[in-house]
């Protein structure tokens, strides 16, 4: 394997981990910044995500629109839980924490009696599309038809030669654009101006005209709908089981908490590039276990430098410099 | 002799002080009545050991996170982290040791002493970069489903083996048959305690009285009255001249001791450590409903919320199905938050109190609302 494959190996693990990690924890990270709540249940509502997903697409709805009505299905039930349980504990952050895990629980309980053990599970978009690397080919993009042209008698692909699936390429692009649409929304409508001053000052907010109760059931039903649209997402490549969200929620509870809730899409961003790092490197050189160990060891230490997260920091530096 | 009787009266004293519910004559006659029923239980009432044993192993636990959360309140949601660390000392130590001394006195101390020394390295992190509450108690979390996953993918008998004990993967500690009962003693005259007989039911229910009424009398003294005083607001503690950091991390130590020993006494209970059943979502989301549904803020509900809720989930999955009992106890969490965020037992003991002072006047009224 030459230097050149080698390097695109590489990277194409870093982006893959920088889209799981935003994907995963782009709706808790809203929710925390925004109300300061961990929402202990975001596994759940990716898992509702991606039931819906399953469900739409048994019925014949292209990925796609699938995956909009994840968003919407998870945004309902985030919303419906907030109305009911959830804004009785805004003013009790650790208690907030135990009841949206005893959320979490009863949740995926009862997926778990009304639905079964496991799901049928989805085709992966652009399975057939892969990119091939190294060797005597360079640098290409086949369908299927030339990646069984390009495979030996026994299936093989010809020595040095790498083959990246092009769906973690297009989570990665997806998650860039749930970002920047994220930071549009909050930025330039009037659902965002009104959401940040709620979250700056929820009493003077309040005070000048704004439904702080409707901002946060809001802010919450956003978040859960994100949440639902990257259950979608990874329920295309991911078997899907009640206990779905497990697999993301550890990793998404360590890149919100090093993020900081203060800024909350530049702390996401710049929390999931540096674990993803982190774990990218690890992963490399050890094993996939010590890539999470060293995730969660440098969490611990970004932690231990910046008690608020990165855009705690970020924010106290800026205003020293001022 | 007048020193003496002074220091006696002294303890009886911190016994019944106010940072514990229950004072006064009637509280502690219902408390020896109660000892008394638990004692004749398993002869007079038949009450299974095999079954209770496990009750009253919560109790420690419980103990544990009430300490914790409820009086410092330092909420960790991987307080079974201890547990489980506690669990696998005193498995690894019984396998390799018990040839050798035919007692298990070592394990059970390491058991208790390493989940205590590893709190103290952690706690010395994370207080002392005074991170906030929310972020101590998802990490505590991670970190406990992370030594889940360690030892998930231990199943190699050729690396993962320590002395005769090999850490097994998702199987458990292994040679199972091995890990020894508790047992005390010297030499010859040794006495063991079966994990499903009445003989650890008496012992440990011992065990638990003697560190109820330890807790209750540190909790009363001024260290008590420290925790709560970090509670309610750090930083006027902090001006008044205590370092609220090793306030925090001595609390987090006593806690991880407590989940230690009830680590190490399930694991001789049932000869048996599984990775999922101790470090597990499941093994750590149960402490924090029994603490929050039984009352985090007072040691006494704690312990009995661990009692009764085991009680009542060992009921519905042998009536039902373990989902269905599973659901039952996420929905009496999430209610019991809703209805009474203080916890069922401290509610009802709220009410008894008032029910019986009213009689002897208002005043330790006015002391129970501070509890």
């Amino acid at each position: 394997m030459d230097i050149f494959t080698e390097l695109f190996g590489f990277v194409f693990q870093y982006i893959d981990a920088v889209a799981f990690l935003i994907l995963a924890a782009a709706g808790l990270s809203i929710i925390f910044g925004m109300m300061g709540v961990i929402n202990m249940a975001h596994g759940e509502l990716m898992m509702i995500g991606a039931y819906v997903t399953a469900f739409s697409m048994y019925a014949g709805i292209p990925a796609p629109i699938a995956i909009i009505l994840a968003g919407a299905g998870a945004g309902v039930a985030g919303m419906i839980l907030e109305r009911l349980i959830i804004r009785h504990f805004y003013k009790q952050l650790l208690s907030s924490l135990v009841v949206t895990w005893g959320i979490s629980m009863v949740v995926s309980q009862l997926f778990l009696i009304t639905f079964g053990p496991t799901m049928e599970s989805l085709p992966t978009p652009f399975s057939d599309i892969k990119i091939l690397i190294g060797g005597d080919i360079g640098f290409s993009i086949v369908g299927a038809e030339g990646f069984v042209g390009i495979q030996d008698s026994s299936g093989r692909l010809p020595k040095g030669v790498e083959s990246f699936g092009i769906y973690r390429v297009v989570m990665f692009v997806i998650s860039i654009l749930l970002i920047i649409g994220l930071w549009g929304l909050l930025r330039f409508t009037e659902f965002g101006t009104r959401a940040r001053a709620t979250m700056d000052n929820p009493t003077m907010a309040n005070a000048l005209g704004i439904s702080t109760p409707r901002i946060y059931a809001f802010t919450f039903g956003l978040g859960s709908a994100l949440a639902g649209i990257s259950g979608g997402l990874f329920a295309l490549s991911a078997s899907i089981t009640p206990f779905f969200g497990a697999a993301f929620t550890d990793k998404a509870f360590i890149t919100v908490v090093v993020g900081g809730g203060t800024s909350v899409i530049s702390g996401l961003v710049a929390s999931a590039m540096a674990l993803g790092a982190v774990q990218t490197i690890f992963t490399n050189v050890f094993s996939v276990y010590i890539g999470f160990v060293g995730m969660i060891g440098a969490a611990f230490l970004i932690l231990l430098l910046m008690p608020t997260g990165i855009s705690g920091y970020l924010a106290i530096r800026k205003s020293r410099s001022k | 002799m007048k020193e003496q009787r002074g220091m006696a009266l002294r303890l009886f004293g911190l016994l019944n002080g106010p940072q514990t519910m229950g004072r006064g004559y009637f509280f502690w006659i219902g408390f020896l009545i109660i000892i008394t029923v638990a004692y004749v239980a398993p002869t007079h009432l038949g009450i299974k050991p095999y079954k209770v044993n496990e009750f009253l192993v919560s109790g420690f636990l419980a103990a544990s996170l009430s300490l914790l959360w409820g009086y410092c309140g330092i909420l960790s949601l991987g307080q079974a982290a201890f547990f489980g660390i506690g669990g696998y000392t005193f498995g690894i130590l019984g396998i390799n040791m018990w040839d050798d001394n035919g007692n298990t006195h070592i394990a059970l101390l390491s058991g208790v002493a390493l989940p205590t020394l590893f709190a103290a390295f952690i706690g010395s992190i994370m207080f002392f970069a005074r991170l906030k509450g929310v972020y101590i108690a998802i990490l505590m979390l991670v970190l406990s489903l992370l030594f889940e996953t360690f030892m998930l993918q231990t199943a190699d008998p050729e690396v993962y083996s320590i002395g005769k004990a090999l850490l097994g993967g998702s199987n458990g500690l292994r040679p199972a048959s091995d890990i020894p009962n508790l047992s005390f003693g010297w030499g010859e005259a040794v006495a063991e305690f079966n994990g499903r007989r009445i003989g650890f039911y008496y012992f440990v229910l011992t065990l638990l009285i003697v560190v109820y009424l330890s807790l209750r009398i540190l909790l009363n003294s001024s260290f008590g009255y420290l925790l709560v005083a970090v509670r309610e607001d750090p930083d006027r503690t902090e001006t008044f001249g205590y370092d609220v950091r090793l306030i925090q991390l001595g609390v987090f130590c006593i806690a991880a001791a407590l989940a230690g020993l009830a680590g190490s006494l399930d694991t001789a209970r049932i000869n048996r450590v599984d990775p999922e059943l101790v470090f597990g979502v499941s093994a750590n989301i149960m402490v924090v409903i029994w603490v929050s549904v039984g009352g985090r803020k007072d040691l006494t509900a704690a312990i009995l919320g661990a009692i009764s809720l085991e009680w009542l989930f060992l009921w519905l999955t042998t009536t039902g199905s373990p989902e269905y009992a599973t659901i039952v106890m996420g929905a009496i969490l999430v209610f019991v938050m809703l209805i009474a965020p203080e916890g069922i037992f401290i509610f009802v003991g709220q009410w008894l109190g008032k029910l019986f002072s009213s009689k002897v006047g208002r005043q330790s009224e006015d002391q129970d609302t501070n509890v």
